[in-house]
């Protein structure tokens, strides 16, 4: 990273590759405060002599943010624009935007000024101390109680599941060394879990709580579909990231579970009736018990599968990843 | 041999030892190596391999390989598992034979050259046998004894201590065996399969002098599950119906039988007395289509890993002289 950029104006400035920092911004709503959050961050840039660019990821959306974009272009010429052909959502948009930055460290943010500008300094700061990945911890929340109560669950529930220490992997202020998005790729919704995924890479992920000035997303319950989501995105990271090369850990660990227990009660149920009790088929207990070892038998089936995957696979997995050789 | 005058500062040997938080054993065990190494007349170079060691660890391996151009580290960036780590290692050795050893001095480097020996006898894997094992014996042997007993019956290979980390392999036989997840342990297994001639020496194993063992009982568990992922990739991994087929269509007549048993009790009237007895024919009749079909949705895996090139094994052959 290079220190002190050269101020030089900014219009006749070439689109040089390799600048310090590029901010990637998702627009995925018409009203995004486009021109706050560029203004707020070129100078909080310019005052840590930072040289930057702006990526902005237009995710379906056109008419006004894009026709303020392109008089930003023209005015500053720092500033790229992705248009993507229809809403993608933000992991696509993230992903599309890190392909068009340049910076040796990427900024990402939402498009409007969720959190205080002037964090970007604490950001940088932390990634110059040595770290790879920055995330934030808006803290305190100033959005609606039912926000923050079902994001804190949602965290908690990450933190035990993951066995992590990161309190908001909701908020995508963040930043990180170009590096971690060469080696990590997302999709999906994953892009939620990228300081965990960094994290797994041995890549050094710092927190850092942040001032949270305002919140534009939905606010109030969700519906079922939102939550659900949620839960399944833990238990895909869970997956992914402790058992992608051992599928049958957690499939075989659940299916001998369940076919131990039906092997228990079957038994039971069996003992029973050498004990003078009801003669088999009369005992519909029976049948949950056989239900329960077929289920176990049939997940071990699939942990099976997913290893032959694997094995198939097994010459272009690398699971370590090398600091350094000396 | 690619060249017929190799350079000469391409070792012979390599030697791969994964460290993990082991810093009071590192400068005894380095001597022993070397001592060990340079009295059998090796070429030899040492590659210590950091799995993300939180001691002083770093520190003691950086200042065993000042001014000795044969020792060399390898940084994990966090800690990846004994596994990782010798794979890690692995695909850095230049060395024509590698040898792997813990770290803990459990292991005696004097032992390396009677497996050197046996390697260049013609044979491409061979592995140390801790006969007389100074572990404890509820939580650490008898598991392994269990676990060794198993994979010696499914696999037929007479090896005692698979999970001995004391062994040699040709390098060339390295670069094919899949090395991933808890695999380090199964590679005479899946060596033999690929082709390789897999032998074993008696070596000796010492009590830990320092720390404690980063294994423990709960590991045995995963072990029995590993065993029979081993056994299915060892018989099956090239036809996987079959496997599925030996497991899934038992359930067929056995399906038979409880719907026979439905009917019986009725007499012959055709009519089903309780639920229980047909529901249960159903559920196997069910598991059994089931896991016929999960074999084919196997085999469709094993075809198109084929297509990329990928050949399960690829029969592993030493070069003829």
């Amino acid at each position: 990273m290079s220190g002190a950029a050269l101020e030089v104006p900014a219009k006749t400035r070439p689109a040089l590759p390799g600048v310090d920092v590029s901010v990637v911004v998702p627009v995925d709503d018409p009203g995004a405060e486009i021109e706050d959050l560029f203004r707020a961050f070129s100078q909080e840039l310019a005052r840590l002599g930072r040289s930057h660019e702006f990526v902005f990821v237009l995710d379906g959306v056109g008419g006004k943010p894009r026709a303020l974009l392109e008089a930003l272009k023209v005015e500053c010429g720092n500033v790229k624009i992705v248009s993507l052909a229809r809403r993608f959502g933000e992991s696509v948009a993230l992903s599309a935007g890190f392909e068009r930055a340049s910076g040796a460290v990427i900024l990402t943010a939402p498009g409007y000024l969720q959190v205080d500008p002037v964090e970007v300094r604490r950001l940088l700061g932390a990634i110059e101390a040595g770290a790879d990945f920055v995330t934030p911890w808006r803290h305190p929340r100033v959005d609606s109680l039912v926000n923050r109560l079902q994001s804190r669950l949602f965290n908690w529930l990450l933190r035990r599941t993951m066995r992590i220490s990161f309190h908001d992997v909701n908020c995508i202020f963040r930043a990180m060394r170009r590096a971690v998005l060469e080696e990590i790729t997302v999709y999906g919704d994953l892009y939620r879990f990228l300081p965990v995924l960094a994290e797994r890479q041995g890549f050094r992920v710092v927190e850092i709580r942040v001032r949270h000035l305002k919140e534009r997303g939905k606010s109030g319950f969700f519906g079922f579909g939102a939550y659900a989501r949620r839960i399944l995105d833990i238990l895909a990271i869970m997956f992914l990231t402790k058992f992608t090369h051992r599928p049958l850990r957690f499939f075989g660990t659940i299916g001998l579970g369940l076919f131990l227990a039906g092997l228990g009660i079957s038994a039971y149920a069996t003992a029973e009736k050498f004990l003078g009790g009801p003669p088999l088929r009369e005992r519909p207990i029976l049948l949950l018990g056989v239900t329960l070892m077929m289920l176990g038998v049939q997940i071990v089936g699939f942990g099976l599968v997913g290893e032959i995957i694997i094995f198939t696979q097994a010459r272009h997995l690398r699971e370590y990843k090398v600091e350094r050789i000396e | 041999m690619p060249s017929p005058d190799p350079p000469r500062d391409r070792p012979g040997l390599s030697v791969v030892v994964p460290v993990f938080n082991e810093e009071e054993s590192l400068a005894i065990l380095h001597g022993e190596i070397v001592a060990a190494l340079e009295g059998a007349g090796e070429n030899f170079e040492i590659l210590y391999v950091d799995d993300g060691s939180t001691d002083g660890s770093g520190r003691v391996l950086r200042a065993l390989g000042r001014g000795d151009p044969r020792v060399h580290r390898i940084a994990l960036r966090r800690n990846f598992g004994q596994t990782a780590a010798l794979a890690a290692g692995f695909d850095v050795a230049r060395g024509e034979t590698v040898v792997t050893m813990d770290a803990d001095l459990q292991n005696d480097p004097a032992d390396v050259p009677a497996l050197l020996a046996r390697i260049r006898e013609g044979f491409d894997l061979v592995s140390g046998w801790r006969r007389l094992r100074r572990d404890a014996f509820l939580t650490r042997r008898l598991p392994s004894l269990l676990a060794n007993r198993v994979l010696r019956r499914m696999t037929g290979l007479s090896i005692h201590d698979s999970g001995c980390t004391l062994k040699a392999y040709r390098a060339s036989l390295l670069r094919r065996l899949p090395l991933y997840a808890e695999m380090h342990r199964f590679l005479p297994v899946l060596g033999a399969i690929a082709g390789a001639r897999v032998s074993e020496v008696e070596v000796g194993h010492r009590a830990r002098r320092f720390g404690r063992s980063k294994y423990g009982i709960a590991r045995a568990f995963r072990v029995v599950l590993d065993l029979m992922t081993v056994k299915m990739l060892v018989q099956f991994s090239t036809r996987p119906l079959h496997w599925f087929g030996v497991f899934g269509l038992p359930f067929l007549p056995l399906s038979a039988a409880f719907f026979a048993l439905g009917l019986i009790e009725k007499g012959a009237s055709l009519v089903f007395g309780t639920v229980v007895y047909p529901a249960i024919a159903v559920l196997l009749l069910l598991t059994s289509i089931d896991l016929l079909l999960l074999g084919l949705l196997a085999e469709l895996a094993v075809r198109a890993g084929h297509r990329r090139g990928a050949s399960l094994f690829g029969a592993f052959q030493t070069e003829v002289e």
